[in-house]
């Protein structure tokens, strides 16, 4: 493959994977790494993971950056560029056409009753989203009492999440997790 | 709280300016550690008042049903709702470029020089809390349903469904929504 195909082969394959990734892009990694790693051979395993935990630590769109990392890796900047916007375009416009048809029948019953049964399973599924974050990230049980005191701190009181997180950050750094 | 509440002003939505909209998804981003929802909710619900709990839940239900990331789903959503097309197109802006081409230089930076071992111990401890704060959050949007037991019960399935079946996401939430739909028209039904 030339130096040229490399970036534009993954641009491509970053937006179909993009409109199929139900659920946030978490859910096309598999995916994703087989075609970088074990087809292309763009990056190796061990640089995968490491792209993928330096994503996670960084503020901001997680796996947009993560995207763009692979994309710097395997076409320069303009690779990275590509790999961006190849990731969150297509999404983006699903957004707001499926938005300003949800908001023209906000009123209509039939949608009201939609809301309500909806609505529910959202929230169930961002619980289950932090559960499971917590479950394979830190697996012991300092990291569950971690989790389990943030989540109380940040329901109970009105201190600044930022402030929970560094703290987190420390106890980790100490090596106590 | 010095903001002008969308909620409870008429036309509201040309008194939203479009740098608000930027510097607000913006804040958003270069807060989200680890996830992005707490912010959003926190900024969007709590402190600027663009979206009840309820509607926030709701935008967030159509985001989820659709592919991508759901957190710049809701940023479009709350940006197409306060100023339309160009006010979706400011807050993904705000939301994505500053602070990717920040993340992406300090992550640049950090793989010249990476010393992954300590990075990865101070990302546990960060990535413990970020999960508790995501817990946190949908607690918080739970908390205007804990009226409808029915709600509560569905809301537990599919906690329930995505933690212990190891069942993809989509299967989860298409296998339960005709359920939580029928049962809601159901209730609905009754109540007139």
């Amino acid at each position: 493959m030339s130096s040229h195909s490399a970036p534009v082969a993954l641009a491509v394959h970053l937006a179909l994977l993009s409109c199929i990734s139900f659920g946030g892009f978490p859910s096309v990694l598999p995916d994703l790494r087989d075609f970088v790693v074990a087809a292309n051979g763009w990056v190796t395993d061990r640089e995968f993971t490491n792209l993928f935990a330096l994503a996670q630590a960084i503020p901001g769109p997680n796996m947009i950056l993560l995207m763009s990392f692979i994309g710097w890796k395997v076409g320069g900047i303009p690779g990275a560029i590509a790999s961006a916007i190849a990731t969150f375009g297509p999404p983006c416009a699903f957004y707001f056409v499926a938005y300003r048809l949800w908001d023209r029948f906000r009123d209509a019953p039939w949608q009201m009753i939609v809301r309500r049964g909806l609505a529910p399973l959202t929230i169930g599924l961002v619980i289950a989203g932090g559960t499971v974050m917590a479950r394979t990230g830190n697996p012991g049980w300092q990291g569950a009492a971690l989790t389990i005191a943030a989540a109380g701190l940040m329901i109970r009181t009105r201190v600044n999440p930022l402030w929970l997180l560094a703290a987190g950050g420390v106890v980790g750094g100490l090596g106590l997790l | 709280m010095s903001h002008v509440s969308a909620l409870t002003e008429e036309g509201a939505d040309q008194r939203v300016t479009l740098a608000a909209v930027f510097t607000e998804f913006l804040k958003v981003s270069l807060c989200s550690f680890g996830g992005g929802l707490v912010w959003a909710r926190r900024s969007v619900v709590d402190q600027r008042r663009w979206m009840s709990e309820h509607e926030f839940a709701d935008t967030l239900s159509l985001c989820q049903f659709l592919p991508g990331p759901n957190v710049i789903g809701v940023a479009v959503c709350v940006g197409a709702k306060l100023r339309g097309a160009i006010g979706a197109l400011a807050a993904l802006s705000g939301f994505v470029l500053i602070p990717c081409a920040i993340g992406f230089v300090l992550g640049a930076l950090c793989l010249q020089t990476a010393k992954f071992p300590v990075l990865q111990n101070i990302l546990g401890g960060v990535s413990a809390v970020a999960a508790g704060l995501l817990i946190a959050t949908g607690v918080r949007l739970l908390v205007p349903h804990i009226g409808r037991p029915i709600a509560v019960l569905f809301a537990a399935l599919a906690f329930a469904g995505s933690v212990f079946t190891g069942l993809p996401l989509l299967v989860v939430l298409f296998g339960l929504a005709p359920l939580s739909i029928a049962v809601a028209a159901v209730q609905s039904g009754k109540a007139r």
